[in-house]
């Protein structure tokens, strides 16, 4: 689902993840077929944070890009598909 | 609880579990299913068929929209579990899709706390086979303590509905006890229902560890996967969205939809001339006239049209149940959201090919406020099945039934929605706004040829009953307005200027003059066209007694095109221009009220109807004036007034843009 977020919390987000210097990287750079833990969901969201748990989308689960097509990422998380795009991607610490 | 005798069942579940084709195979109705995550978006309600309820007892079943969760802190959860305690059902029939029940065990273990007795249905169990999936179904139910049936809603018989229907009754007023329960946790205290739900996730992992045996894992590649690789690619996917498009359209409007109107047309004929025999000699010609010319003719030229739209509605539907509209939002959100939409705002414009009402409505799943309400807002422009018969008329009568015409209306109508997008993300100051796409692929599927046959015939009956009573009456309406003049006298020959029609829509026809159809017949029928779209036609059918557009003889759904236009008195420019006016300015009355409901705002939604017509006239005033000055070197009647209207309305725009600019300065300048 789709919500608003303010550019701060953006680019916030952005400098968190560039400024640990590789020990954390975002689902956007992982790669296809792979398995990786949820470290954390970095967004100022509540509402999105509330909806990605609700798919079983939270720190601990499993999750696996199954292919990029485009500007949209093809996730599996608990036995379901779900397209996503980049900025989300970006948003999932794994 | 309810009253004795009678009984209530919710149906709950995930979205795309199978809900909604569950109700329909339990109750027999026919509500709309398609093939994604939120379809259903409000409550529906039936009677469950007497064939699958073997008890006295009579169940009424309400089918809900779906939710992922009930959790207190989501909208749509409260939303959920606002109606199922409302609805106040005894029992709850809980839709699990067998092919996920690591996610959808979830729900059901917090329904399970509400005190409601519930039966799990197993939906889609015929798929867990073809993903190499067991499932211990007893050992499922002892978990849950409730009990839990196999179902595939999609088959016609050997389904297990009527074993879930007697499990229903079984365990009505039977205590079930929670197996996992939230008493003790503080529920207004975010981080401690956040922390129990995360326990909740755990039993429910521990539940599926133990009865589900998957051969493959989920996150394997599979073929969907492959065809998920071409349908949505990055280039591939617009080139094969436009090529389905088009064959959707050309074969419902070109090629298997006029041929089937052929033959209707020449039934309407023989009805035509058996009622005028049966009438014979005595029948007073004003009767006759507004029996014949008025209903049969009117109402006639539009069920004409009925095959067309059939095949269009067939087509859809299709399209809707293989999982390809999923698809097609993914594929569109890259363009989408540079213009502040969402890719899932392709789905209602894609439906609204069929109805602009259904298309309307299910602009619900899109999130986003301001997204939902400009994809409400503009899902209109697109040519709906109404219109059709507008844009066929134009075509056969001026256009000598050529297939650009329709082909440019569709492209028409997107460009305007794309221009508007733009304005209204502008106008809103939201131009920098981020959002977020997320929507679940579901797998793809054979599309069911009877699901569509049953929505084409739904829709068929819409129609014509549409047909027998708003645009009957209207046509009647039409024929009478036009036969008397206001001291109730027939309006005598070469004095038509005198009718009550003439005298209402002339006002009106002033306007219209820049717009180069400036006479009151075209603007009645423009007018009557808002109370149903198929009107314009009806209506122009009978203020120039025309009874047939449709030829029986050729394959052409205009006959005599070079006559009907010279009656009417326009030039093809002219033509091209109302044509326009009609498909771009407001949607009927219905659409309005649709978009109503879902803006939930009435400046939005004045705004949005202002638009509409604004885009209209525009639209019609630039392609009459430059159609006019590159035929004939010289533009048309009335360009200067007309000009200052269109300016002054795009000045005005410009200064709402200026104004949501500076907005969006400010919010800019705020968060940095």
């Amino acid at each position: 689902m789709e919500n608003i977020m303010s550019n701060k919390s953006m680019t916030g987000a952005l400098n968190k993840t560039e400024g640990l210097g590789g020990l954390m990287k975002n689902l956007a750079q992982g790669r296809i077929n792979t398995e990786y833990t949820i470290k954390d969901i970095d967004t100022n969201d509540e509402e999105l944070k509330n909806f990605l748990f609700t798919l079983g989308c939270y720190e601990g689960e499993l999750i696996t890009v199954i292919s990029v097509l485009a500007e949209n990422f093809v996730i599996n998380v608990k036995d379901a598909r779900y397209s996503i795009d980049k900025d989300l991607a970006k948003a999932i610490i794994i | 609880m309810n009253m004795e005798g009678k009984m209530r069942v919710a149906l709950t579940g995930n979205p795309n579990s199978g809900k909604t084709t569950l109700f329909n195979a339990i109750t027999g109705r026919i509500e709309h299913v398609g093939n994604w995550a939120g379809v259903t978006v409000e409550k529906k309600e039936g009677d469950i068929k007497k064939n699958l309820n073997k008890t006295n007892v009579e169940i009424t079943a309400v089918d809900l929209p779906g939710a992922y969760s009930m959790s207190p802190f989501t909208s749509e959860e409260s939303i959920t579990s606002g109606f199922v305690k409302n609805e106040n059902p005894d029992v709850i029939i809980n839709i699990v899709d067998a092919t996920n029940l690591s996610r959808s065990l979830f729900f059901t273990t917090q329904l399970l706390e509400l005190d409601i007795p519930v039966v799990v249905a197993l939906n889609k169990s015929d798929l867990t086979k073809k993903k190499k999936t067991a499932i211990d179904v007893s050992k499922l139910s002892k978990s849950l303590g409730c009990p839990v049936v196999e179902t595939v809603s999609t088959k016609g018989n050997n389904n297990g509905l009527e074993k879930l229907i007697s499990k229903v009754v079984e365990v009505k007023d039977k205590a079930q006890t929670a197996p996992f329960d939230s008493k003790g946790v503080n529920m207004s205290d975010k981080n401690s229902v956040e922390a129990y739900d995360k326990k909740r996730y755990d039993f429910v992992k521990g539940i599926v560890s133990k009865v589900e045996a998957r051969e493959v894992s989920s996150n394997t590649q599979t073929k969907q996967d492959a065809a998920d690789r071409v349908l949505a690619h990055k280039w591939l996917g617009i080139p094969i969205f436009a090529v389905i498009m088009w064959a959707v359209f050309s074969i419902s409007q070109t090629h298997l939809g006029p041929l089937l109107a052929d033959t209707l047309v020449g039934w309407i004929d023989l009805f035509y001339g058996w009622v005028e025999g049966l009438l014979g000699e005595g029948t007073s010609p004003v009767l006759s006239s507004i029996l014949l010319d008025g209903i049969i003719g009117g109402v006639g030229a539009v069920v004409g049209f009925l095959p067309l739209i059939m095949v269009l509605f067939f087509l859809l539907a299709l399209l809707e149940d293989c999982g390809y509209m999923a698809r097609v939002a993914v594929v569109m959100d890259r363009f989408f959201k540079r213009v502040g939409l969402s890719g899932k705002s392709i789905i209602p414009m894609v439906i609204g090919t069929g109805c602009a009402i259904p298309g309307v409505m299910a602009t619900r799943t899109i999130k986003n406020e301001r997204q939902r309400r400009t994809t409400a807002m503009l899902t209109p422009f697109m040519p709906c099945g109404a219109k059709l018969p507008v844009i066929a008329l134009f075509a056969g009568a001026f256009f000598n039934d050529s297939a650009w015409v329709g082909t440019t209306m569709y492209f028409v109508g997107i460009a305007i929605i794309i221009l508007g997008a733009l304005v209204v993300v502008r106008i809103t100051g939201e131009k920098h706004a981020r959002s977020f796409f997320i929507m679940e692929l579901p797998e793809y599927k054979f599309p069911s040829v009877k699901r569509a046959t049953i929505s084409m015939f739904s829709r068929a009956k819409a129609f014509i009953i549409k047909a027998g009573t708003i645009i009957l009456l209207c046509n009647a309406a039409v024929q009478i307005m036009q036969t008397f003049n206001w001291q109730f006298q027939v309006v005598a020959e070469g004095a038509e200027n005198t009718s009550i029609l003439a005298s209402i829509a002339s006002p009106f026809a002033v306007l219209l003059i820049p717009l180069g159809f400036g006479v009151w017949q075209l603007a009645a029928a423009a007018i009557t066209g808002f109370i149903a779209k198929e009107n314009v036609v009806g209506t122009l059918a009978v203020v120039y007694g025309i009874t047939n557009f449709i030829d029986t003889e050729e394959l052409a759904l205009v006959s005599d095109g070079a006559n009907v236009a010279s009656i009417m008195g326009l030039t093809s420019v002219a033509a091209l221009a109302y044509l326009m006016f009609n498909l771009f300015t407001p949607p009927c009355f219905a659409a309005i009220g649709a978009m109503n409901s879902e803006m939930e705002d009435k400046k939005w939604l004045w705004g949005g109807i202002a638009f509409q017509f604004g885009m209209g006239y525009a639209v019609a005033f630039i392609t009459y004036q430059v159609g006019t000055l590159l035929t004939t070197g010289a533009f048309g009647a009335g360009f200067l007034p007309g000009l200052i209207v269109v300016a002054a309305m795009i000045a005005y725009v410009v200064y709402l843009i200026k104004k949501g600019n500076e907005k969006a300065e400010r919010k800019l300048a705020l968060s940095v």
